[in-house]
C-alpha cells in the first residue's frame, strides 16, 4: 500500500519549505566532519547532564540515554498560532468536562457521553464526587499528543492528563542546541521556551487560594523512570523535591520534615499516580504516599496537581467524544481533529476493526507508551492473531484507529540523514489562564518506517522550533 | 427495633508508636431504615468529621505524641425499620461496577455467576447465587486473611463475611449489576449479641437491596450499616498507619444493652 508522507521539511517536488531555509542553508554550508563532531559532544554532554531514564520490563534497570537528534523540527509560526489555539480550546474543554463528571453530570444528561462509559470507568474516582476545587481545575499540566497525516493536517492522537512527562527532554534538548549551534539562533527568530518552570510554578501557585501558597514536587524516588524529571523541575522552580515519606498529615493539613521543624505545604505537584497516593484510601501496600493525604486533599486544604481522577477524560474510549465536549462546554468548533476511532465496545465497530486489523492500529483503552498496542501494517501474521484472540475476549478494552502515515523530519542515521516518522506533545499550562511554551516536545521513531515514537520503544527526539516566517527582507540576509 | 451500641477497639502495639493516623468510618447515618437516635465516638483526640466520596462520615485520628495503645469506642441509639426492604438514592450507582483488587471476578467467579443466574437479573436470581454461594464457601473463621480476594476466597471454598460478601461483589458486577461493601454492625437473631460484619447491596430496580451471604438473609432486618464502598478496604470501620510500634494486637469489644460484657465476635 503506497501512502504518502508528509515531510515537515521538503515538499513533494522536494523544495525546501520556506521556514526551513535558513536551516538548510547552515546544514549545507557545514562540514559533515564538524556536525559529527558537534554529535558526539551532544552525547557526552547528556551523559554528564544525567538526562536518562530506566526503561520498564528491563530487569537490570539499565539507564538508558534517549537518543538527541540535531535536526530539529521546526513549525512556522502562523501554523503554530492554530496549534496553540486548539490546545488550549482542547484543553479548557476537558478540564470542565472533568468539574462536570465530578459534579451535575450534565454532559451525561444531555446523552452525549454514555453514563456507563463515564462513571464505571476505571479512571472514574468516586473519592472526587462532591469536592469543589480551586477554579474548577483538574488537569493543571496536560501532554496533547499530535501528529500529521499524509496532507500535513494535525490530529491530536491522545490527551495525556495524569502525569504527562517529557517537559524536561524539550527544555534540556533547547539548551543543548544553543550550545553546539550559538549560530543557528542569531540567525533567524526562533521562540524561546526556557521560560517553561516559571509557568509551570506560576500556574501551580495560581491553582491554590492560599496567598504565597508553598510548592513541592513529590516523586516516586530515583527508580522511577522520570526521576530526573522530578529533579530537574523541582532544581528550575526552585522548589522542594519530597518523596512520600517526606510529607505527613496532621489535622487534615499536609506539612513537609524539614530540619527546622514541619512546614506547611499548599500545593503538590505529584508525579505519582492515583493509585499511590494515599495508602489508607487506595493501595493499601503503597509506600510511595502519604497516609491522610485524601482527607487534607478533600477538606481543600491542598491542592493536588494534576487532581486525582483526571484519568476518566484520557481513556480511549473517552477520547472519540472530545470533539462534542468543545461544542458541548465551549460551543465552539474543534480547532484541531480526532482520528477517526472505531469503538471496539460497539458490536458493529468491532466487527469492522476484526476484518480489517491488517490496515490499523489497534490500543487498550487503558494503555500508555505504546505498550499494548498493534500497528496492523508493520505487524507480522502472529500478531495479528494474538490481537485478534484478545480483542474477541474483552472488545470493551481496545478502540482501533486508521494507521495515519504521520510526517517525517529528516533526522541523522547511520547512512547519513534520512526521514524518520515524528509526533509533537506541546504541554499546556492551566491555572489562572491556559498557556503553552511555543513548540513542546519532538519524539522521533529512529528505526526505518517505524511509527511508534514512545522513548520506550526506541524513541528519539529533537529540538522543536516556532520559527517567525522569514520576510522578503530577512530572505535575502546570508547566514 | 432498636438498638443501643457500645463498641470499643483497642489496639496495643509491643512498642512505642511515634505517631498513627487513622481512618474511622464509625458513625452510622439516618436512612429509611434506619435512624440514629444518638451517636457518639469517643476518642483518644478529637478528630475532624468529614464525608468521603461513598459519602460516609470518615473521621481522622492523628495521634503525633508516643503511644503504645489507641482506645477507640463508640456508642449510641438506633432505631431500626424491620419492614424496609430497598432504599433509594439520588447518585449514579454505576460506579459501583468497577472491580478492585479485592473483588476482581476471575474466569471460574465469571462462569459461576453465570451457571448460577443464567439470563436472570433480578432479585431472585441474586437470592440464588447468594445461596448457591455459601453452599460453596460455608462460613470458615481462620481459613482467609485481610487480603485474600474474591478469587482467592472462591478457590479456596471457604471464609468469613468479608470473604462472602467480596465473592458475591465480584460475582454480581460480572453479571453487570452494580453492587457495594457494606460494613456494620449485625444483632444475631434471638440474642442481644452484636458482631462487627460486611454484607452487600446490590442496584435493582432503581434502589439498593441487601445480601447478606454469611447469614443467607436477602431483608436486613437486624443490620446498622456504618459505611459503603467499593470493598472492604473502601468501608472498613477502621483504616489505619502508625509509624513504629512493633508487633499490633486489635482486641474488639461489642456490647449491645441490657446483656453486658459480651465478647465480640467478628464474622
Amino acid at each position: 500500500m503506497v501512502r504518502s508522507t508528509y515531510d515537515e521539511m521538503y515538499d513533494v517536488r522536494g523544495d525546501c519549505r520556506a521556514h526551513y531555509r535558513t536551516f538548510a542553508r547552515w546544514l549545507a554550508a557545514t562540514p559533515a566532519e564538524q556536525l559529527e563532531q558537534r554529535r558526539r559532544e551532544a552525547d557526552l554532554l547528556f551523559h554528564r547532564a544525567g538526562i536518562t531514564f530506566t526503561l520498564y520490563g528491563d530487569d537490570q534497570g539499565t539507564e538508558r540515554l534517549i537518543p538527541f537528534d540535531t535536526i530539529p523540527r521546526s513549525i512556522p509560526a502562523s501554523e503554530w498560532r492554530k496549534i496553540e489555539q486548539g490546545c488550549i480550546q482542547r484543553v479548557r474543554a476537558l478540564n470542565m468536562f472533568l468539574s462536570d463528571l465530578y459534579h451535575d453530570q450534565r454532559i451525561v444528561k444531555a446523552g452525549i457521553v454514555p453514563a456507563e462509559q463515564v462513571l464505571a470507568n476505571e479512571g472514574y474516582q468516586l473519592a472526587m464526587q462532591g469536592i469543589d476545587l480551586p477554579h474548577n481545575l483538574y488537569a493543571h499540566i496536560a501532554g496533547v499528543d499530535l501528529v500529521r497525516d499524509g496532507d500535513g493536517t494535525y490530529y491530536v492522537l491522545e490527551d495525556n492528563l495524569r502525569t504527562p512527562s517529557g517537559v524536561s527532554y524539550m527544555l534540556e534538548n533547547r539548551k543543548m542546541m544553543m550550545r553546539l549551534f550559538p549560530e543557528l539562533f542569531a540567525g533567524q527568530r526562533i521562540a524561546p521556551v526556557n521560560h517553561y518552570p516559571n509557568l509551570l510554578l506560576d500556574t501551580l501557585k495560581s491553582s491554590s487560594l492560599v496567598d504565597h501558597p508553598s510548592v513541592v514536587v513529590l516523586t516516586p524516588g530515583r527508580y522511577n523512570s522520570a526521576y530526573f524529571e522530578h529533579a530537574f523541575l523541582a532544581r528550575e522552580m526552585g522548589v522542594e523535591l519530597v518523596e512520600g515519606a517526606d510529607l505527613f498529615v496532621r489535622d487534615e493539613r499536609v506539612y513537609m520534615r524539614t530540619t527546622a521543624g514541619p512546614q506547611p505545604v499548599d500545593v503538590i505537584y505529584r508525579r505519582i499516580d492515583d493509585a499511590f497516593l494515599d495508602p489508607l484510601a487506595f493501595n493499601p501496600d503503597s509506600m510511595l504516599g502519604v497516609p491522610g493525604l485524601l482527607a487534607a486533599y478533600r477538606k481543600g486544604n491542598v491542592v493536588l496537581a494534576n487532581a486525582i481522577g483526571t484519568g476518566v477524560a484520557d481513556d480511549k474510549s473517552i477520547y472519540p467524544y472530545v470533539p462534542e465536549m468543545i461544542r458541548f462546554y465551549l460551543d465552539e468548533e474543534p480547532i484541531l481533529q480526532n482520528v477517526p476511532t472505531w469503538q471496539c465496545r460497539k458490536p458493529a465497530e468491532l466487527s469492522h476493526v476484526l476484518a480489517n486489523l491488517e490496515q490499523l492500529v489497534v490500543k487498550e483503552t487503558q494503555g500508555s507508551g505504546g505498550y499494548g498496542m498493534l500497528v496492523g501494517p508493520a505487524a507480522s501474521q502472529a500478531e495479528i492473531e494474538t490481537f485478534r484472540a484478545r480483542l474477541k475476549a474483552n472488545p470493551a478494552a481496545y478502540i482501533a484507529q486508521p494507521t495515519l502515515s504521520l510526517s517525517t523530519c529528516p533526522t541523522f542515521v547511520d547512512s547519513g540523514i534520512a526521514p524518520r516518522h515524528i509526533d509533537l506533545r506541546p504541554f499546556v499550562l492551566s491555572g489562572r489562564e491556559v498557556r503553552l511554551v511555543p513548540g513542546g516536545l519532538t519524539r522521533v521513531a529512529l528505526r526505518e518506517g517505524s511509527l511508534v515514537v514512545n522513548s520506550s520503544q526506541g524513541g528519539g527526539t529533537k529540538d522543536t522550533w516556532v520559527v517567525e516566517e522569514p520576510t522578503v527582507a530577512a530572505e535575502s540576509r546570508e547566514v | 427495633m432498636k438498638l443501643a451500641i457500645h463498641h470499643g477497639t483497642t489496639y496495643r502495639y509491643a512498642d512505642q508508636v511515634r505517631a498513627s493516623i487513622q481512618y474511622l468510618r464509625l458513625t452510622p447515618q439516618d436512612s429509611p431504615r434506619q435512624r440514629v437516635l444518638d451517636w457518639a465516638l469517643e476518642l483518644p483526640q478529637s478528630a475532624h468529621a468529614q464525608r468521603d466520596g461513598h459519602g460516609n462520615i470518615l473521621h481522622v485520628l492523628t495521634l503525633d505524641e508516643p503511644h503504645q495503645a489507641i482506645v477507640i469506642k463508640a456508642h449510641g441509639h438506633v432505631e431500626i425499620d424491620e419492614s424496609c426492604e430497598s432504599e433509594s438514592d439520588p447518585g449514579s450507582p454505576l460506579p459501583y461496577l468497577c472491580s478492585t483488587a479485592l473483588t476482581a471476578a476471575d474466569a471460574a467467579l465469571r462462569t459461576f455467576a453465570r451457571s448460577v443466574c443464567g439470563k436472570s437479573r433480578d432479585r431472585a436470581a441474586l437470592i440464588g447465587l447468594m445461596e448457591r454461594l455459601y453452599q460453596h464457601m460455608p462460613f470458615t473463621p481462620g481459613a482467609t486473611r485481610v487480603e485474600t480476594t474474591a478469587a482467592q476466597a472462591f478457590a479456596l471454598g471457604a471464609g468469613v463475611c468479608q470473604d462472602h460478601t467480596h465473592v458475591f461483589l465480584a460475582c454480581v458486577r460480572s453479571l453487570g449489576i452494580p453492587a457495594r461493601y457494606v460494613s456494620g454492625y449485625l444483632c444475631a437473631a434471638g440474642s442481644d449479641q452484636l458482631v462487627s460484619h460486611a454484607w452487600a447491596e446490590a442496584w435493582l430496580e432503581g434502589a439498593w437491596y441487601s445480601f447478606d451471604v454469611t447469614n443467607q438473609l436477602a431483608r436486613p432486618e437486624r443490620h446498622l450499616k456504618l459505611a459503603v464502598g467499593l470493598d472492604y478496604l473502601d468501608a472498613c470501620p477502621v483504616r489505619g498507619m502508625c509509624r513504629g510500634g512493633g508487633q499490633e494486637q486489635m482486641h474488639a469489644q461489642l456490647q449491645v444493652v441490657p446483656q453486658q460484657q459480651e465478647q465480640a465476635q467478628e464474622q
